[in-house]
């Protein structure tokens, strides 16, 4: 099993998810993120970045984002980037619609093309089928395992771009599981988080 | 009426730092009864000028509850507090840990007003329930009360959602197990009016308290 750290900011939501038993048993280590600067990561296979970090914290710890990725770490991160903390995803924000299942079409517009991938052994497309902040539009060479219809990518695992692997997607579940908001979203989390730990990434 | 008699701004606003608070910390920026300030600058920050601080759902409890001892004594100044979230650390005099509600339909999310009140003045519960005909944005659950508070809203079962703490310290303390309750504003729904209202009676009640303090 990879050994996954989690960046973890003391908000109301990570603390439930993170403290979760079902998945802190896939965490090996919670980093409480004002202590990140002085956290080894030496032994660390994945670091995961939930959604609503203190920005302003994150940023002053990029250089240690970008030494995990050097030495060829695998990053995972959630939702909206609206910083270029991790390089590459282009990231274009959507106005959330919360509502998308009520229209009378009843589609999500999530797409994919990549159901050979190991990612699909865990998941379904509708495990990861709910509303979402943005896109991104990520590097030719990235591979784009949930799209839009239209184009856009809402999960991709980008390899070319540093020395390590970039999992990156647009969806939150850990706020929304955290939140006791839209339930739906654990059902990735129970599946993400074993894939992150053992799956072919 | 937006300064202190002191001249400062009423409210100090607790910046989480978050993707999500990004617009409302900009749009409160704006204005000249609130500062801004960083929730990691907090230590360092002398708070005696401000009438009233504000914190939101997306706030550090872990910083908070060491810097619990520093929230009392503002407290303790007579001093107005509003946290609007999911409490999961003691760091707020007597407040209780959230309880999620367990919901089995979405009118489990249903909000009522259980005693008129100016904050909730012309709001409409309904508004406050649904959004385009969905529950659950508002509120999830609910915090134990503590003795004698006054309870503004609840759901269903009776669980205190909003509430009014006047004992716990010298100051008054305002729990809300939602989102950021001095964010709702705009237009296109009644709920808009619950920011407004809510910084009317803040003043109000800084006021109050002032005048019961001097009267000792």
């Amino acid at each position: 099993m990879r050994k996954i750290a989690v960046l973890y900011g003391g908000n109301s939501h990570q603390f439930r998810t993170l403290y979760e038993p079902k998945y802190h048993r896939y965490l090996h280590q919670i980093i409480y993120l004002p202590e990140l600067p002085f956290t080894s990561l030496d032994d660390i296979d994945v670091l995961l970045i939930p959604s609503q970090l203190h920005q302003r914290l994150v940023s002053e710890s990029q250089h240690i984002i970008d030494s995990f990725t050097d030495r060829g770490g695998v990053v995972a991160a959630f939702g909206a980037q609206p910083n270029n903390w991790i390089p590459g995803h282009n990231w274009e924000f959507r106005p959330t619609n919360f509502w998308w299942w009520l229209d009378s079409n009843v589609r999500s517009g999530l797409v994919t093309e990549r159901l050979d991938h190991d990612f699909f052994c865990y998941l379904t497309l509708k495990d990861a089928t709910w509303h979402y902040h943005g896109v991104f539009y990520p590097p030719s060479g990235a591979e784009i395992l949930i799209g839009l219809e239209g184009g856009g990518a809402i999960l991709y695992v980008d390899k070319v771009t540093t020395a390590g692997t970039l999992i990156m997607t647009t969806l939150d579940p850990e706020f929304h599981y955290g939140s006791y908001f839209m339930p739906a979203t654990e059902r990735f989390l129970d599946k993400f988080l074993p894939w992150l730990a053992e799956g072919e990434l | 009426m937006t300064m202190t008699s002191s001249g400062t701004p009423h409210f100090v606003i607790v910046d989480s730092g978050n993707y999500f608070s990004t617009q409302t910390i900009q749009e409160t920026k704006k204005r000249d009864d609130c500062f801004v300030i960083d929730m990691y600058d907090l230590p360092e920050r002398d708070l005696s000028p401000y009438a009233c601080m504000v914190i939101d759902n997306f706030v550090d409890q872990e910083l908070l509850y060491q810097e619990r001892e520093q929230i009392w004594q503002f407290l303790n100044q007579g001093k107005v507090l509003i946290f609007s979230g999911h409490m999961f650390l003691p760091w707020l005099p007597g407040a209780s840990m959230f309880v999620p509600k367990l919901i089995r339909s979405q009118h489990d999310y249903e909000v009522s007003i259980v005693q008129q009140h100016p904050i909730f003045d012309g709001v409409d519960p309904e508004e406050m329930t649904y959004t385009k005909g969905v529950s659950g944005f508002f509120a999830r659950g609910h915090h134990p009360l503590p003795s004698q508070a006054e309870v503004l809203l609840s759901l269903p079962g009776g669980e205190p959602i909003t509430y009014i703490d006047r004992y716990s310290t010298q100051g008054t303390i305002l729990v809300h197990s939602g989102n950021n309750l001095f964010a709702y504003s705009g237009q296109g729904s009644t709920v808009g009016r619950i920011g407004s209202q809510l910084q009317n009676w803040t003043r109000e009640e800084y006021r109050a308290i002032q005048e019961r303090t001097r009267t000792l």
